[in-house]
């Protein structure tokens, strides 16, 4: 039972990857923006599947909750409002196709990097654990909203702070551009 | 102990336990709906559905007859009217149904969908009762002697599961209006948008004392300690108590029921949102809106309202478990709970009037979320300093 289940999660994960890779690609080249913001709902619930499939999950939840629930109806809601359609002929989002290209193989480049070490490289040195004693009366494996919980708010409190410091700015610098540009 | 299931069993247990709930779900809509017409008919003095009964002959027809006749209103005409839902369900099944010319195909027939699966998903992490409700008959094959469980899945982050998939719901909502392709329902869908995003914050906000004082987020260990008090302050009952009311009241605005029904303000936008929709489209979008009803009855009898116990708020730990039936958990009392606020839904609908926009917005950010947080901290207080 357990060896079973656990290559089905192992199979769960790669349908799930597939499938938000299809999005992905489903997301760039779609014509219409509510279509890429469909695909890119679709890739975001697919990522969370594959956390699910790992056994993490309060990462899967979180995402859907985050992402699925929060961010992407904010952009459904922007990108409802502007309809392209109207603005075809002007062809005001193609400016950039150059720099977009640029910006791609630069992208590109940078992540095959990143998978030529995760993949041919030596493995990091130590694994990311909970300490023994923050992990004490806690059974890791079944618990892990818990078990994030501890290590979230005790080894990791000041990154955490910091991070939620760095939205804090982006919605600032956010209001603040639009307030200028309406004066 | 239960014997240790295999694959195939464990699938077909789950099988089981999915068709069993969607089936008392199924049952539940056409009921509330029937419930709904009764109860604001006899709220706004008037009788509600009565021209369809099951049968014109017979004892019970004659004696309505009769009462009729005499110029009475029958007692029996109570349930009279039922038989209509089944008219419903074959009228949204065989009614032609309309895309418009100018709308998005794939995301108008997508949208519906969505709000059903949102909908519908969320029912598979809830706990209907804790623990095993009762054993398969060993006689049958392949699943004779297993557990059938009070949850589909019990699930150990159950609560932000539930909160994830509803929220996903809206989708249905915004792309149906979108896709409509047509004015009014992109109003409506835009509205729907800001009042369900908005109203998520108090809505979360509310659950997260339940959350301190169980310490857990499983849906049914909550339930359990929230219920009967174990290991918490007697002054628990006050957090519970706001979080109660901060809750349905955000409930409401989550599935867009009177007096938050803006999405679908028929003065000012038609239908609002499904204006477009006809068929069983539309059959989908209503049962979404009453499976989220009942969704949110079954969150706020099982945190707040006692769960599978008598008393509400964790007032339980009053009742010692050695009463027979009144200590005990029982199916029956959180079913007769989630009764209860189903009429409390439809009650409020016949009773209170809409917002408007900018008090709907007023009282759920400036009204709300301060006292949801203001409820967060008592909470986290009597859970650390008592």
């Amino acid at each position: 039972m357990e060896h079973q289940l656990e290559s089905l999660g192992r199979n769960l994960f790669a349908v799930f990857g597939l499938l938000a890779l299809a999005g992905a690609a489903f997301m760039v080249v779609s014509k219409r923006a509510v279509h890429s913001v469909l695909a890119f709902l679709f890739t975001m619930l697919c990522v969370a599947g594959c956390y699910l499939s790992m056994d993490a999950e309060f990462l899967g939840v979180a995402q859907i909750l985050v992402y699925a629930g929060g961010i992407v109806v904010l952009f459904l809601f922007v990108v409802m409002l502007v309809e392209l359609t109207k603005y075809k002929e002007k062809d005001i989002f193609h400016t950039q196709s150059r720099a977009a290209a640029v910006a791609v193989i630069a992208g590109v480049v940078a992540f095959a990097g990143v998978f030529k070490h995760a993949f041919f490289g030596p493995a990091s040195p130590e694994a990311l654990v909970l300490r023994p004693e923050l992990a004490q009366g806690l059974d890791v494996a079944h618990q892990n909203a818990q078990a994030i919980a501890r290590g979230l708010f005790a080894d990791y409190l000041l990154p955490f702070e910091i991070l939620s410091v760095i939205l804090l700015v982006a919605l600032v610098g956010a209001v603040v551009l639009a307030k200028t540009e309406r004066v | 102990m239960p014997p240790p299931m295999n694959l195939l069993q464990t699938i077909v247990m789950g099988l089981i336990q999915i068709v069993a709930v969607l089936i008392v779900v199924f049952i539940m809509v056409p009921l509330l709906t029937f419930a709904e017409r009764k109860v604001i008919g006899y709220a706004q003095v008037r009788l509600g559905a009565t021209r369809t009964a099951s049968g014109t002959r017979g004892f019970t027809a004659s004696l309505n007859r009769g009462m009729w006749a005499m110029g009475k209103v029958p007692v029996l005409s109570f349930f009279r009217g039922l038989p209509v839902f089944v008219a419903d369900a074959v009228k949204l099944i065989t009614k032609e149904d309309i895309i418009p010319a100018k709308a998005d195909r794939a995301v108008f027939t997508l949208a519906p969908i969505l709000s059903v699966v949102a909908a519908f998903g969320v029912f598979s992490a809830i706990a209907y009762y804790p623990g095993v409700m009762f054993y398969m008959p060993k006689s049958w094959p392949l699943i004779g002697g297993l557990p059938f469980n009070g949850a589909i899945a019990d699930v150990n982050v159950g609560l932000l599961f539930i909160l994830g998939l509803a929220s996903v719901g809206v989708y249905g909502i915004v792309l149906g209006a979108w896709a409509s392709n047509s004015k009014y329902p992109l109003l409506g869908g835009l509205r729907s948008a800001a009042q369900i995003v908005s109203y998520e914050v108090p809505l979360t906000l509310s659950l997260l004392p339940a959350v301190i004082l169980a310490g857990t987020l499983n849906f049914k260990d909550m339930s359990v300690i929230l219920s009967t008090g174990q290991g918490m302050s007697p002054l628990a009952v006050i957090p519970l108590f706001i979080g109660f009311f901060i809750y349905l009241t955000c409930g409401f605005a989550e599935t867009n029921r009177v007096p938050f029904d803006l999405p679908e303000a028929e003065t000012e936008l038609v239908a609002g949102f499904h204006t477009e929709y006809s068929g069983m489209k539309f059959g989908f979008f209503y049962l979404a809106e009453y499976a989220n009803m009942i969704v949110v009855s079954c969150l706020a009898t099982a945190f707040f309202f006692g769960g599978y116990y008598l008393l509400p708020f964790g007032l339980q730990r009053i009742i010692p478990a050695s009463v027979p039936f009144l200590g005990h958990p029982s199916f029956l009392f959180f079913m007769a709970k989630v009764s209860l606020l189903l009429f409390v839904f439809i009650w409020v609908r016949a009773t209170l009037p809409r917002y408007r926009y900018d008090q709907l917005m007023d009282v759920g950010w400036k009204y709300l979320i301060p006292l949801s947080l203001v409820n967060l901290f008592i909470a986290a207080v009597i859970r650390y300093a008592f």
